[in-house]
């Protein structure tokens, strides 16, 4: 590098001093204004903490007590049924049937809204074996013959290795298959369903085809999210508490796998998809 | 508050506010007033002559190097501590 002997001239030097102490005086109030905002990032951070721990503990105490009043309930339909309480004419027992169905749709909510909060906080355990996938899919789809049928439709498999071997909780993941050809069911009023398993890399990729009412695309956004219940979802299924296919989100992530659905929109039927890691 | 106390406070509160700026060159330039000892470590500042024309010597030791923008950032630092003094007793550097 060049240099040169001619002495830095006082004024100069003064000049360039006074012009980075006015640089260094704007960084220190940048840095001033950005401690500020992580203080108040902090707070703000703080109370979220709080409101989310205050909902978690409304969120157990709400449920817990719904669940015990169905419970309750339930038990007391069960006796009618069972002749408890003695002779009930039919009518009567018609309505325990259907009070009793109410009860246990209403457990079965809050069972899922229970385990989604548990799975938030992470306090869920997952007993993660060496199993094949094939055996869970194949039970639930005969667990799902019988309701597909009484609406008229058809469940089809396209399986074609007799094994798919994975690290996961059978009892979780049954839950994600079951989920997802509960709603195929529900969401289809005609045609039929199509389950298919193929290794793909290093996964297994199983889909759940359906023939029904589709996906809009503003529906899309909010499929997997806690809460999302579809536009038009709710005008078929009521008593969608949005809290499935939120729930199969977190589960197939606990498994190190991904899900996400394809429909090309309203009418035109869904495909929903879980990859996980073979082993 | 006496004034004896609240002139070391005033002294520190201009040196940090320069030391944001500048980093620990503010505490040496500090230590170069006559009439202040400064030790860094235990953030402390003590006095010896007249309190308030050391601390006119102190802002005027940044102001000579640094320029007018360090006298403002002394000037700014201390506004509350002499919100609470008298005319009379405010240095005039500070003024």
């Amino acid at each position: 590098m060049a240099t040169t002997d001619t002495p830095i001239d006082p004024e100069e030097y003064k000049k360039v001093t006074e012009a980075m102490y006015k640089q260094n005086l704007e960084l220190a109030r940048l840095y001033k204004q950005v401690e500020v905002l992580n203080n108040d990032l902090g707070t703000a951070n703080d109370s979220l903490k709080e409101l989310i721990k205050q909902r978690e503990n409304l969120v157990h105490l709400v449920t817990h007590k719904v669940k015990g009043s169905f419970t309750r309930s339930k038990y007391i339909f069960a006796g009618i049924l069972d002749g408890t309480f003695g002779e009930v004419n039919t009518e009567i027992k018609k309505r325990a049937e259907q009070g009793l169905e109410s009860d246990n749709m209403g457990i079965e909510t809050v069972d899922l809204v229970l385990s989604v909060a548990n799975m938030q906080k992470g306090i869920v355990k997952y007993d993660m074996k060496e199993m094949n996938l094939k055996e869970i899919v194949e039970k639930t789809i005969s667990e799902k013959l019988m309701p597909a049928e009484a609406k008229g439709l058809k469940i089809e498999t396209e399986i074609k290795e007799p094994e798919y071997k994975i690290l996961g909780d059978a009892f979780w993941l049954k839950e994600v298959i079951n989920n997802l050809i509960e709603n195929s069911i529900k969401y289809s009023r005609t045609g039929s369903i199509l389950v298919k398993m193929i290794r793909q890399d290093a996964k297994v990729l199983l889909s759940v085809k359906d023939t029904g009412i589709g996906i809009s695309d503003e529906d899309k956004k909010n499929l997997f999210t806690e809460g999302g219940r579809g536009k038009d979802s709710v005008k078929i299924n009521v008593d969608s508490t949005g809290y499935g296919l939120y729930s199969v989100k977190l589960i197939v992530e606990a498994h190190n796998g991904r899900v996400w659905a394809e429909s090309e929109g309203v009418d035109m039927g869904s495909t929903f998809f879980v990859e996980i890691p073979l082993i | 508050m006496n004034p004896t106390l609240q002139f070391p406070q005033i002294a520190i509160r201009i040196i940090k506010e320069q030391a944001l700026v500048i980093g620990p060159l503010a505490w040496s330039e500090a230590s170069k007033v006559t009439g202040l000892t400064v030790d860094e470590s235990q953030n402390s500042a003590s006095f010896s002559g007249d309190s308030k024309d050391v601390v006119n010597r102190l802002v005027a030791q940044y102001e000579r190097i640094f320029g007018k923008a360090s006298h403002a950032v002394c000037h700014d630092a201390v506004q509350d501590l002499i919100s609470q003094m008298s005319p009379e007793e405010i240095p005039s550097s500070l003024k």
